[in-house]
């Protein structure tokens, strides 16, 4: 899905970033199609997520854009320009591998010296240029290490500074967090932007994690069978998913089976199944009478102890305590089971809430119900 | 417990240890013994036979002919072998299992048919000769076979699995990415090989010249039926002095002046090798 | 005594089998007596497991283990384990024969103890042991590729030294043939070095120096056309389609023998006996000279093949033979010499 550009000024804003076009890319290996028609436009200085489930295309997307892997249509422009015609060596990107794929006999200073090495620039200027970018990463004291003595996340740096250092156009981060731990990962995920930020590097991050999705890009474009389902702000996504696959892909929702009643001004007043009718924001193709999916995010239920049109009945289950949050399970009388998720507060909640209704604040969205 | 375990951990290597002190260990001391006596029979206790041996100067010939054809094998199975493993890494699964049938049939089959075989491709009216008369190129035969040209070129197929499959097993492991991180840094396909790949791959490389070289060096069989009997190496010195003279002291001295030559190449190779081996693993 | 030093010996040659890549037959458990023979591998092994062996489980019930070894192979084992032979009956050229006759590794032969004594000619059987087969040597060529030559001298000179695949002293048919040819430039039986001088006069003409074991070969595929073999050989290569033919020198051809002795200490003396006579008499000698084994037989009944030098034994008793006692203490130092005047 082409998106129009933005106003210029946001390149100007960050001089380095350039913008990467791809269009109608196709890959196929053998008969398979690993990419179908993919077409982004990014902004300079722009982080992208690739987000979706393994074998998707998102890798060989970015290998397109990196020149390892050559498609069968399409055409990747950066500033305008095509860059198809170049090889791997000749595109200027910075890419960071999920298991770094450092030199392992090489020492770090000369893992980051590598691509200036290429470029035939002058050693003292090398010197000065792997001094700077150990210290953008905080590895000044490591300069002698070798790949096997150091941490995961020191290499994760080493690995970064040597895809900074040629000065990059474009950044490309194959899943480079997911071998990290936890708390590891969400450091590198903060220093990873702050670097970007600083260099306003354009960027796309391949991930198969939303919530990393989530908290690096700028925008996400969900990924599905070699199609792009959804390109948009992470926010868009998550509040206004496109398809159910996009929606059931990001975050975590309950789906409630029902009928469209009456179609008015964009507005659907649906029948559910499990009891209840509801008023809610209706897409665009929906006929009256059809069959849909009511999609609602944990968080936007609420149990209450009264039935009402609105409301439908349900029969809970367990409520877990998770953190901040507690989970209650739900079943409805047509079988679906229900997530709802509220606030923890100092008292118990009430027992007996044998109703469930859309939070006040609920954006649920409407699909049609496949067939 | 701790220690009755140590106890029956050294206990697994005793048969292995054993094997090898009955099979290696004491065949090579009985060499070494038999060394030391000047007469045929083994009743004269001496140092004759290594002051007759090395009092010649010809054996220096034999020795240096011998690791120069090492050398040589080893030098001819490298500049092919390493080009062929490249190709090799990048072939799709089922081209790889066909190249690889291909790479391990000398293997597969008796030294004896691979030599005679060569003799029919190498022969005064063989084809490489037929070919090149046909086309023109010459209008006498080649002397092809009896020649070193000849050997070298037979061993380098001959040993070709010893140098390809240590080196395609290493060099399988290394990570596909460290070629497309090289090329994303700007490195051509040349800087990428010689700064990444041979590196990486230099264990594998080392052990496939340690292996060519052991095996060339001492090729018994090609070396006199493809070489002829005129290019003496130390083998056919051995076989002889132990089959056909009968004097075990004088074929002792020379198969110790064989494994001795041999495998100080091969002690340079693998400390060499030790070297390398550090970067990868560990 | 005997049963139970027989598997030691028996689980010993099995393994030497094995080492020389041969299967052997499971041991019948209730045959009357066991023997066990060397043979060389190759042609003589074949011929002997095909032939022999069943010839003598029928006549003798005796069942008949082959030990493929070659000659020195055989005196070595037999050196080696000081009395206790590792098998009953030798089969031995002429070198290596007196090697182990030096050595005492025989017993004692009884020649009367054959029934086929009276049809071997009396220079054949001796206290030492019997001959059982015969090699004449002379000089084979392809007659598609040069003409014949007449005797040891035409090697040397075109059209046929360019053609010539030589070998070296380390078999019995070189080492003949190589002093044959000292003879026709001035030397004798214990000196070769006018052979080696001109040899080394042409050797950037001569085809090829092999192996003896890869002159065949050589041979079969036109690498050389003219050498010095045996008609055994000849017959063999003949049987396979190529073009070869054997020409008696002008000075003659060269006859030895090949012969089996019974092995000091052996515990199977009267069968090892009924092994020999069985050996050499007319049935197996004759069938030894058929294709593809072509050998030459010692039994004056037998029928001789077609294609040879000779019309009967007594023709080849009278070829050139020489005497391996004095070719023996030499032959070390020539292959020696061999070595260096032809390396390149």
């Amino acid at each position: 899905m082409q998106q129009q550009r933005q106003s210029s000024t946001v390149a100007t804003a960050r001089p380095a970033g350039r913008t990467l076009d791809v269009e109608d890319v196709t890959v196929r290996y053998g008969l398979a199609l690993a990419v179908d028609g993919v077409s982004l436009s990014i902004e300079p200085g722009e982080v992208v997520a690739l987000l979706g489930p393994s074998g998707c295309g998102k890798t060989t997307l970015l290998r397109v854009v990196a020149g390892f892997v050559r498609q069968a249509a399409g055409r990747v422009r950066v500033d305008g320009a095509p860059i198809d015609h170049l090889p791997a060596n000749r595109r200027n990107v910075g890419i960071v591998f999920q298991n770094y794929a450092l030199f392992p006999h090489m020492t770090v200073a000369e893992n980051v010296a590598y691509g200036l090495r290429a470029r035939g620039m002058k050693s003292a200027d090398i010197e000065a240029r792997v001094a700077r970018f150990l210290g953008i990463v905080q590895l000044e004291g490591f300069r002698e290490r070798l790949p096997r003595q150091l941490s995961g996340g020191q290499q994760q740096r080493v690995a970064l500074a040597r895809a900074l250092a040629v000065e990059p156009s474009i950044l490309l981060l194959d899943e480079p967090f997911a071998a990290l731990d936890r708390n590891l990962r969400l450091d590198m995920q903060i220093e990873v932007k702050r670097l970007q930020r600083v260099l306003g590097l354009t960027t796309i991050l391949v991930t198969h994690d939303q919530d990393e999705a989530m908290s690096v890009a700028d925008r996400i474009a969900v990924m599905n069978q070699g199609r792009v389902e959804q390109f948009d702000t992470p926010l868009t996504i998550y509040d206004r998913p496109n398809t159910l696959f996009v929606n059931g892909f990001i975050g975590t929702t309950n789906l409630l089976g029902g009928h469209i009643a009456a179609l008015a001004d964009g507005h659907a007043t649906v029948t559910l199944d499990a009891g209840a009718t509801l008023q809610v924001a209706a897409p665009a193709g929906l006929a009256s009478g059809a069959p849909v999916l009511l999609s609602v995010r944990p968080e936007q239920l609420t149990l209450s102890a009264e039935g009402g049109p609105q409301r439908w009945p349900i029969e809970p289950g367990l409520s877990l305590p998770l953190g901040s949050q507690l989970v209650h399970e739900a079943r409805t009388s047509d079988g679906v089971f229900l997530k709802i998720v509220e606030p923890r507060r100092p008292v118990p909640p009430p027992t007996g809430r044998s109703y469930c209704a859309l939070a006040p604040d609920a954006r649920p969205s409407l699909f049609p119900r496949p067939t | 417990m701790r220690p009755l375990l140590k106890f029956s951990e050294w206990q697994l290597a005793l048969p292995l240890g054993l094997a090898f002190v009955a099979l290696f260990l004491a065949p090579l001391m009985l060499l070494v013994g038999v060394s030391f006596f000047d007469d045929e029979k083994l009743t004269q206790p001496g140092v004759a036979s290594w002051a007759k041996y090395y009092g010649d100067p010809f054996t220096y010939k034999v020795i240096a002919d011998t690791l120069l054809l090492g050398v040589k094998t080893v030098c001819t199975t490298v500049l092919i072998g390493y080009p062929l493993a490249l190709v090799y890494l990048d072939l799709p699964a089922r081209w790889q299992r066909v190249l690889l049938f291909i790479i391990v049939m000398p293997l597969l089959l008796s030294v004896v048919v691979r030599t005679f075989a060569w003799i029919v491709v190498l022969g005064r009216e063989g084809l490489v000769n037929q070919l090149l008369l046909s086309l023109g190129v010459i209008s006498e035969p080649l002397r092809l076979l009896q020649t070193e040209l000849g050997l070298v070129i037979s061993l380098t197929q001959i040993e070709m699995p010893l140098m390809l499959l240590p080196l395609i097993s290493v060099m399988s492991r290394l990570d596909p990415n460290l070629r497309d991180a090289s090329a994303a840094l700007g490195a051509s396909r040349w800087r990428t090989l010689f700064t990444v790949i041979v590196p990486l791959s230099m264990p594998g490389l080392v052990a496939g010249c340690l292996l060519v070289f052991a095996s060339s060096t001492t090729a018994f069989i090609s070396q006199t039926v493809i070489g002829g009997v005129r290019l003496i190496y130390l083998p056919l010195v051995i076989w002889q002095q132990a089959l056909i003279v009968f004097h075990w002291p004088q074929a002792a001295v020379a198969s110790l002046s064989l494994v001795v030559s041999v495998l100080s190449v091969i002690a340079a190779l693998s400390w060499l090798g030790r070297r390398s081996t550090g970067y990868v693993h560990g | 005594m005997t049963s139970l030093r027989s598997p030691t010996r028996r689980s010993l040659l099995a393994g030497t089998a094995a080492l020389g890549g041969a299967s052997l037959l499971p041991r019948v458990a209730f045959a009357k007596g066991s023997l066990i023979a060397t043979t060389y591998p190759g042609t003589w092994e074949d011929a002997y497991r095909t032939v022999v062996m069943p010839a003598l489980k029928k006549k003798d019930d005796i069942d008949l283990e082959l030990a493929p070894l070659f000659a020195m192979d055989q005196v070595g084992k037999a050196k080696a384990a000081r009395g206790a032979p590792p098998f009953d009956v030798f089969v031995l050229d002429p070198g290596p024969r007196i090697v182990a006759l030096e050595g005492g590794l025989f017993e004692k032969f009884d020649g009367k103890k054959l029934t086929n004594l009276g049809k071997i000619p009396p220079s054949l059987v001796d206290d030492a042991g019997v001959c059982v087969g015969a090699q004449v040597v002379g000089i084979a060529y392809n007659p598609k590729k040069v003409p014949a030559p007449k005797g040891w001298k035409d090697l040397l000179v075109e059209p046929w030294v360019s053609r010539l695949g030589l070998t070296g002293f380390q078999t019995t048919f070189g080492t003949s043939s190589l002093i044959e040819l000292s003879k026709q430039f001035g030397g004798s039986l214990t000196n070769v070095e006018p052979a080696l001088a001109e040899l080394k006069k042409v050797l950037p003409k001569v085809a090829a120096v092999g192996l003896p074991a890869a002159m065949p070969g050589l041979f079969q595929q036109g690498q050389c056309d003219v050498m010095y073999t045996n008609t055994q050989t000849v017959a063999t290569l003949r049987g396979k389609g190529i073009d070869i033919a054997f020409v008696k020198p002008e000075s003659g051809a060269i006859a030895f023998f090949t012969t089996m002795h019974i092995a000091k200490g052996t515990a199977e003396l009267a069968n090892a006996y009924k092994y020999l006579d069985l050996v050499v008499s007319k049935e197996i000698q004759e069938a030894l000279t058929k294709p593809p084994y072509n050998f030459l037989p010692i039994n004056k009944d037998a029928v001789l093949p077609p294609d040879l030098p000779m019309k009967s034994l007594d023709e080849m008793t009278g070829y050139v033979q020489h005497d391996w006692a004095k070719i023996n203490p030499l032959r070390a130092s020539w292959i020696e010499k061999f070595n260096k005047e032809m390396a390149k």
